[in-house]
Order: C-alpha cells, then structure tokens, then sequence
C-alpha cells in the first residue's frame, strides 16, 4: 500500500506528459508535511487531540521518511502542539516531494525522464509506467467527495491533503467541486492536523500578502 | 485506558464508554462498537463519562459509524461529555454522525 506521502505525490504527476503540477508552492509543502503526519498516525506512532501531538511509539516504521521525521520529533521534547510541530517539520523537510518520487519510480509506478527546454533548462520529468495506482487514488478521491456516505479514514485525509494542494481540481471539474464545496470543507475539517496545515497555509498567504503590502 | 459497558434497553443496544478514547484504546473502542453494530440494529453510544478522546478515538468512532451505515444499521452517539463535545464540535462531526443529547431510551 502506497503512503499518504506517496499518494498525494502521485495526484500531482500530470498522466499525459509525466510532468508535477502543483498550484499552491507553499501550501502544497505545508500539505506534504501534513501527509507525514498522517502516516505516522496511520502507523500508530503518534495521536493529536485538538491542540498537541503525542508521539507513542518511536520504534521506525521501515519508511526511511518517516523515520527520519520520528527520529527528528524524538530530539524535540519541548515541541508539544501540532501547529509547532508543523512549523518545526516544514522547516526541515528536505525534500519530501522527491524522496515520495523516488520511491514511486522505485516500486515501477514511474520512471524519470531528464530532457533540455531549449538546449539550456533542465526539465524533469515522471511519466507513468503503471497508471493503475493513480486511476485508484482518483477514484477513491472522486467517491469520497461525490458520495455522503461516511468515508474511510484514509480518504478523508487524503482529500484535506489533496484540497489545500490545489489538486482537487485535477480530478473534477470546477463546477463540481462548487456544488461540493460544503462536503470538502467539512472532510478537511474532521481531522485536527488538515485544520491545523489549513491554519498554517491561511497564516503564512496573508503574512507574505501583508509583506508585499509593504513592498508596493 | 476505556471501560465499556453494554445493556439492551428496549430495542436499543446502549453502549457505555468511560475513561480515555486515545490511541491506546482505540481498537478496543472501535472492535466493542462493531461488535454491538454486528449483533444489534440499533446502537446508541453512551460518551457521558468519556474524559477524553483524541483523533484516534475519534477515527475509531468515525469507522464504527460507516459500518453501521454499510449494514444499514442505526447509530447514536449520545450524552457527550463537555470534554467530548468540544472535541466532536470542533471536528464538525455531526455533519457525518447522529449526534445527540440524550440517549434513546
């Protein structure tokens, strides 16, 4: 089974040319971080309550970024809140996109293409070479929202993952996902740590807009 | 650490949930809600004397709920406890779930 890291990776990659779409720089970081987190709860290695994580098993999960973010939450005891701990993981996060395209491209779900954009620019590239995991992602994506059945735990993280990367609309039309806009907003709502990246996101959008105020 | 109690009560399966719905009790809590699901038709969860629940406990009650809806199944979350309350209030969860005051019966 594909992480949740993996999984919102794996929506951003573009099925016709193989290329990364993401709309949201920032947000999607945020998100990604969110994913990790995610998957840690999943793993049962940690549980939040409205305001603090708790880590509960700092024995690795066998996931070399997950283990890597356990190993990190171990060294900061002083770190209790999910919101700092979101921040704190933000900050260090390397490169969690292309640690989760590694490990696609590692399982034979995409390969890497490396080509020039006019003899100069380097242009990556992550082609499918097995589209089923992603078609079922979608779909999972696709009934969660569409459908007012109560959804798997791992499809309403994944849908308050994908929304504030801006991949939603990848998915479904815009029309769509107006008419279901209630329904998202209340699936990314359920789960302390989507409220908590949404909170970071909206924070950070009007600190750069205030700090572009003052550049003007 | 939880304590479930169970009592059938007209043709209610009244299920009692005491002490902390954290990540430690969380499949306790999730297996004894689907086990009152799979035998009974109706099932009200009694939250009164629950002091705490994380979002552990809460995917827990979220799953037990979606298997009560795939078996057709009625089910009641009931008699939160302030601490509960704030925490499902927060989390928006009546959209999804039957939540309310008091227990059936």
């Amino acid at each position: 089974m594909l992480s949740m890291l993996e999984e919102v990776v794996l929506l951003a990659v573009d099925e016709k040319n193989g290329g990364l779409r993401s709309t949201r720089e920032f947000g999607t970081a945020y998100a990604l971080v969110g994913a990790v987190f995610f998957d840690l709860a999943l793993a049962g290695k940690i549980d939040t309550d409205t305001e603090s994580i708790h880590i509960i098993d700092f024995k690795p999960t066998g996931n070399a970024t997950l283990d890597r973010v356990l190993a990190h939450m171990a060294t900061r005891s002083d770190l209790k809140t999910v919101r700092g701990w979101i921040e704190e993981i933000f900050h260090h996060r390397d490169d969690l996109e292309g640690e989760a395209l590694q490990s696609l491209i590692a399982q034979g779900i995409l390969r890497h293409e490396k080509s020039k954009l006019l003899w100069i620019i380097d242009v990556e590239r992550f082609p499918l070479v097995d589209n089923k995991p992603q078609q079922h992602v979608k779909l999972r994506l696709a009934n969660t929202i569409l459908n007012d059945e109560i959804p798997q735990t791992r499809d309403i993280m994944l849908v308050s993952i994908a929304e504030p990367c801006g991949l939603l609309g990848y998915i479904l039309s815009e029309s769509t996902l107006a008419l279901r806009r209630q329904r998202i907003q209340m699936l990314c709502h359920l789960e302390t740590i989507s409220r908590q990246v949404m909170d970071a996101i909206l924070e950070l959008e009007t600190t750069m807009r205030q700090a572009m105020t003052k550049v003007v | 650490m939880i304590q479930v109690t169970e009592e059938t009560k007209a043709e209610w399966q009244i299920v009692g949930v005491a002490g902390r719905a954290d990540a430690e009790a969380a499949d306790q809590l999730e297996a004894a809600l689907r086990a009152a699901i799979a035998g009974h038709a109706q099932v009200a969860v009694d939250f009164s004397k629950l002091d705490y629940i994380s979002s552990a406990g809460l995917r827990a009650v979220i799953q037990a709920a979606r298997a009560a809806q795939t078996a057709g199944s009625k089910f009641l979350v009931c008699a939160l406890s302030p601490n509960a309350k704030k925490v499902f209030d927060m989390s928006g969860l009546h959209h999804i779930l039957q939540i309310q005051g008091e227990l059936p019966c």
